[in-house]
């Protein structure tokens, strides 16, 4: 697919989910061994083209996602690079053994996509909201965990997925009309984090759809006097080490994630710095320990202090306590 | 190229058509005008004009005449000259 300012702009209004769709595609065509599987939602998936395209390539197992890792890791242990689709909660939380048995024990080689993931599903509620999945992902063993910002980081994060012979779980998250954060063409790498904005005086440690927030409240932050740099953690786990020491020249690190504050990115980062001798406070933004009414998408994220305007006031005000 | 060729144009990218085609379609009429073509055929349309459209008009461009007549009202596209 040609990067260029139409397409990036079709992959933001697509959102994450529609861009998968058109990202596997183009995925697809560079090898007849990959394959994808869903659990009844294919349409929802983007799939929808692909599966006209390729129907012996395409496998609806039904609503049993359970099963459709179990057939996944088969169909991997057989050759084929299978990408297994469903709803993010129902992939990390329902599947969750089947992951750890097939992806993280015996590591076969499928590609677990989860979408809808955070808040994204609004009006479905908790039952649909995937703000746990990282937490219990990232304690299985060899498993890597990719979390695109934008529509272009899906199409790298897809054809990264795709190259590696690993099992991987990619988190799409965000709604329709997701922003834009790479405007141009860029170097994706796996583990490798990005940072998109540089500061003096905090570093924020973001993921997913948080990005867009996280450089919304680093300019806020700038009119307040404070210099924030902005670090765009895709890759979750295995998690750029190396940007996190370099992070510890600050005087504050915040991480900001639509997850739970237990488990996810911010639980990520503390495990390395509390091996580290010079390390500054660290604050972990996310969901709490709590589930709070349903709304849509920017509702949920202001009831959990997630807006750009609730990030940088919190984040002020820790940096002014850390500084007095 | 004059409003009207531009905004032909812009099917004729985004669907890999005919001109001639372009000037009758309607949303799903081809299966390269799905939900996600759709998206394509928006952005080729902003491209062409210097415009964002909001996200309504987004949903209901669901032909090419819909189109037309969406732009000259809301975008201040002129098509006549």
């Amino acid at each position: 697919m040609e990067i260029n300012p139409i397409t990036i702009r079709t992959l933001s209004m697509l959102g994450q989910r529609g861009v998968f769709g058109l990202a596997f595609m183009d995925v697809a065509e560079t090898d007849r061994n990959i394959i994808a599987l869903s659990a009844d939602l294919c349409n929802t998936s983007g799939l929808d083209r692909f599966r006209t395209k390729y129907p012996d390539r395409f496998f609806n197992v039904g609503i049993a996602e359970q099963n459709m890792v179990g057939v996944a890791a088969g169909l991997a242990a057989a050759g084929y690079v299978p990408f297994a689709t469903t709803f993010a909660n129902f992939a990390a939380l329902r599947s969750c053994e089947q992951v750890r048995h097939f992806l993280g024990y015996m590591k076969e080689n499928v590609k677990l996509v989860g979408f809808g993931a955070g808040f994204s599903f609004g009006m479905f509620g908790t039952t649909h909201y995937a703000l746990e999945d990282v937490a219990v992902l990232r304690a299985i063993n060899n498993l890597v965990i990719l979390n695109p910002a934008d529509g272009l980081e899906v199409l790298k994060a897809t054809h990264a997925a795709a190259k590696i012979n690993a099992p991987v779980y990619i988190r799409l998250s965000g709604v329709m009309n997701n922003p834009i954060i790479y405007k141009s063409d860029y170097v994706f790498e796996i583990g490798k984090a990005i940072t998109l904005r540089e500061g003096m005086d905090v570093s924020i440690i973001t993921t997913g759809s948080m990005v867009d927030l996280a450089l919304k409240a680093a300019a806020l932050l700038e009119a307040d006097g404070v210099s924030a740099e902005v670090v765009n953690m895709h890759t979750i786990k295995p998690l750029d080490v190396y940007a996190v020491e370099k992070a510890c020249a600050k005087k504050l690190i915040v991480t900001v994630e639509e997850h739970s504050r237990i488990g996810g990115l911010g639980s990520a980062v503390a495990e390395v710095l509390t091996s580290n001798t010079r390390r500054p406070i660290q604050i972990i933004l996310g969901t709490g320990d709590e589930y709070l009414h349903a709304g849509d998408f920017q509702h949920m994220l202001e009831s959990h202090g997630l807006t750009a305007l609730q990030i940088a006031k919190k984040i002020s005000n820790t940096y002014k306590e850390v500084v007095k | 190229m004059t409003n009207v060729e531009k905004y032909t144009q812009a099917f004729v990218d985004a669907f890999s058509i005919d001109a001639e085609t372009a000037m009758t379609l309607k949303f799903q009429q081809i299966p390269a005008w799905d939900s996600v073509g759709h998206m394509g055929l928006v952005a080729q349309i902003e491209e062409q004009f210097g415009i964002m459209m909001e996200p309504d008009d987004i949903v209901d461009l669901n032909s090419f005449d819909k189109g037309k007549e969406m732009l000259g009202a809301k975008y201040g596209v002129d098509f006549a000259s």
